[in-house]
């Protein structure tokens, strides 16, 4: 399943990667073009491995990638990419006794920006983004994990890549921060290729104009965060009682029943569906397969 | 205090508009700056004035460059002498990553070299038994030196023990379970061999410094620390080597290995010094060239990192 191929910016065909007797990616095929990308998924389903693999991390069991029509497995081009590539791993480690400012200038150099002048230029750029700019000399160990994971988001901004992979990004960090980090990535200059994996339905119903669906190390749905709400249509319905039929019922902050199934429930009335909604009914008929 | 501007004044005797837009953009040359600045330091009005001149943003931004450049680590006086030496700003920042260069680190090794090497010269001295071995004579015969050398035996700890504080310093330098942000250097374009040798060098020399010191304290004939350096240099190498066969942990161990079991071997069959005497170097030496080759030969399974 494509986004679209015409404008790829980042393809991935076939990809496949085994972990001993799991099955990670089963032939995942993916283009990436311009703009935000969202891959929604559950835990397991094999996002932090293609992150990885579009991040040239680690290499696929079979399948291949290119970005900018570069071909990893080229040594020369690797680095190329690399060279484009911001990443954030999903468990960015930290050297604990390290200032912010001091973790930003190691990475800077592991992004080849060896001039100090220059490094300084970036650190501050990127420290005024996340917005830690009064956090430069404190020690990472004193920060807190929302902290962060700001300070990872800023380290994957070192040297304004052209190809952005954030793996959940927006976990630890509080409704502001969220909204911050919403902000940061829609005014990103350049318009750089972005990938990023949430949990959270509402960060890529707000900033992605495009939503991959990976389910069991498959993509199960590619399109518009529109189209995937729009598979739920009259899947969803609104009530006062509980549906014991219904796939998910919960009861909602209007203290009304909210159930998501295939058959309505007596007296409920069909409602608008969210991305959420969507998604859950993906997740619901993949597990059922 | 107001005083009169001496340059191109406007007709009140402040600084003209012109004059202080093109001071703010940094057009004028160094004398009118300095006129501007001396007249401004005193005037209130022209201080009101130039701040209409001035890019607020272009102000903030430059002055979160200057915060975050005195942010950056400066380092101790190591950093800066070596980079009076000429070794490039950038590298020694890599360094800092190190854990095998940490100040804990570099204690626990002189620690641990101190309780192996002070055993060997409570030995010597006859401070503490040497367990009821034979004299040094059975073992050394014409190396057995003048009367206060310790008996072979004593020096089996700090025998096993020194080369492998030297491989446990590299390994740390180069195994991903010791660096949390290994994942970042992977995914960077900072060429992956070269930072895995800038680490294991600094890291070797700082392990065998202490080494080579230790290895002269204790009592023994003048050639111990030098026959050190081989092996310690071998084994490194072995773990590099294999590292991009077996994966970096597997390869430490197999390194510690292949020095700790014939080490103790040779002291349980009361030959301690068999595994630095000559012998011994030239299987060292022969480890060490062939191990350099293959390190070069397979020097891109680094870049691509050990995800794998």
């Amino acid at each position: 399943m494509t986004l679209n191929v015409c404008s790829a910016a980042v393809r991935a065909d076939g990809l496949s990667r085994r972990y001993g007797s799991t099955l990670a990616l089963d032939e995942v095929d993916l283009t990436l073009e311009r703009g935000i990308t969202g891959l929604l998924g559950p835990n397991g389903a094999g996002k932090t491995t293609l992150l990885s693999i579009l991040a040239t991390v680690s290499e696929p069991d079979a399948g291949r990638v290119s970005a900018f029509g570069l071909d990893p497995r080229d040594g020369a081009e690797r680095v190329e990419i690399r060279r484009r590539l911001g990443y954030l791993p999903q468990e960015l480690g930290y050297y604990r006794h390290f200032t912010v400012a001091g973790f930003l200038d190691y990475v800077a150099i592991l992004k080849e920006i060896t001039d100090r002048r220059r490094r300084a230029e970036e650190v501050a750029r990127v420290l005024a983004a996340v917005g830690l700019e009064r956090r430069a000399r404190t020690r990472i160990r004193a920060l807190s994990g929302g902290l962060r994971q700001r300070l990872g988001i800023a380290q994957a901004l070192l040297g304004q890549p052209d190809l952005l992979i954030l793996d959940e990004p927006t976990a630890g960090l509080d409704p502001e921060q969220r909204l911050r980090f919403r902000e940061l990535l829609s005014g990103l200059p350049g318009d750089p290729v972005i990938v990023l994996s949430t949990h959270q339905a509402d960060d890529i119903a707000a900033i992605c104009p495009k939503v991959v669906v990976l389910l069991q190390g498959r993509v199960r749905f590619a399109g518009t965060p529109a189209e995937l709400a729009a598979t739920a249509t009259a899947r969803v319905w609104a009530g006062d009682q509980r549906n014991a039929g219904a796939h998910l019922s919960w009861r909602g902050g209007d203290n009304r029943w909210r159930h998501i199934g295939d058959q309505p429930p007596p007296g409920a009335e069909p409602v608008t569906p969210t991305v959420e909604d969507g998604y859950l009914l993906l997740s619901q008929a993949a597990s059922e397969q | 205090m107001t005083s009169s501007f001496p340059g191109p004044a406007g007709a009140d005797g402040h600084v003209g508009k012109d004059l202080l837009a093109g001071y703010a953009a940094g057009t004028v040359g160094p004398v009118v700056v300095w006129s501007v600045e001396t007249h401004v330091t005193g005037c209130a009005q022209c201080r009101s004035a130039m701040s209409e001149h001035v890019d607020g943003e272009r102000l903030a931004r430059n002055r979160s460059v200057l915060l975050a450049r005195a942010a950056l680590p400066e380092g101790g006086p190591v950093r800066r002498l070596l980079c009076r030496c000429g070794v490039p700003d950038h590298l020694l920042s890599l360094l800092a990553a190190t854990p095998s260069l940490r100040r804990s680190w570099l204690l626990s090794v002189l620690g641990v070299l101190t309780v192996v090497a002070g055993e060997a010269a409570a030995v010597a001295h006859g401070w503490i038994g040497n367990g009821g071995h034979a004299s040094p004579a059975r073992y050394l015969g014409p190396h057995a030196g003048p009367a206060g050398y310790l008996h072979p035996e004593a020096l089996v700890p700090f025998l096993v023990v020194a080369p492998l504080l030297v491989l446990a310093g590299v390994a740390a330098a180069f195994v991903p379970m010791f660096d949390p942000a290994s994942r970042l250097a992977v995914a960077a374009p900072f060429h992956g061999f070269t930072l895995l040798l800038v680490r294991s060098v600094s890291a070797l020399a700082a392990a065998l410094v202490p080494v080579v010191a230790a290895a002269f304290v204790v009592p023994w004939p003048g050639w111990l620390p030098v026959a050190l350096l081989l092996p310690s240099l071998a084994l490194c190498a072995f773990a590099l080597a294999t590292a991009t066969v077996l994966g970096p942990r597997a390869a430490a161990i197999a390194a510690g290995a292949l020095w700790a079991l014939p080490a103790l071997l040779l002291a349980e069959a009361d030959v301690p010094l068999v595994i630095v005497q000559r012998d011994a170097q030239f299987s060292c030496a022969a480890v060490l060239c062939v191990c350099a080759v293959l390190l070069f030969l397979r020097r891109d399974r680094f870049d691509w990192g050990w995800m794998r």
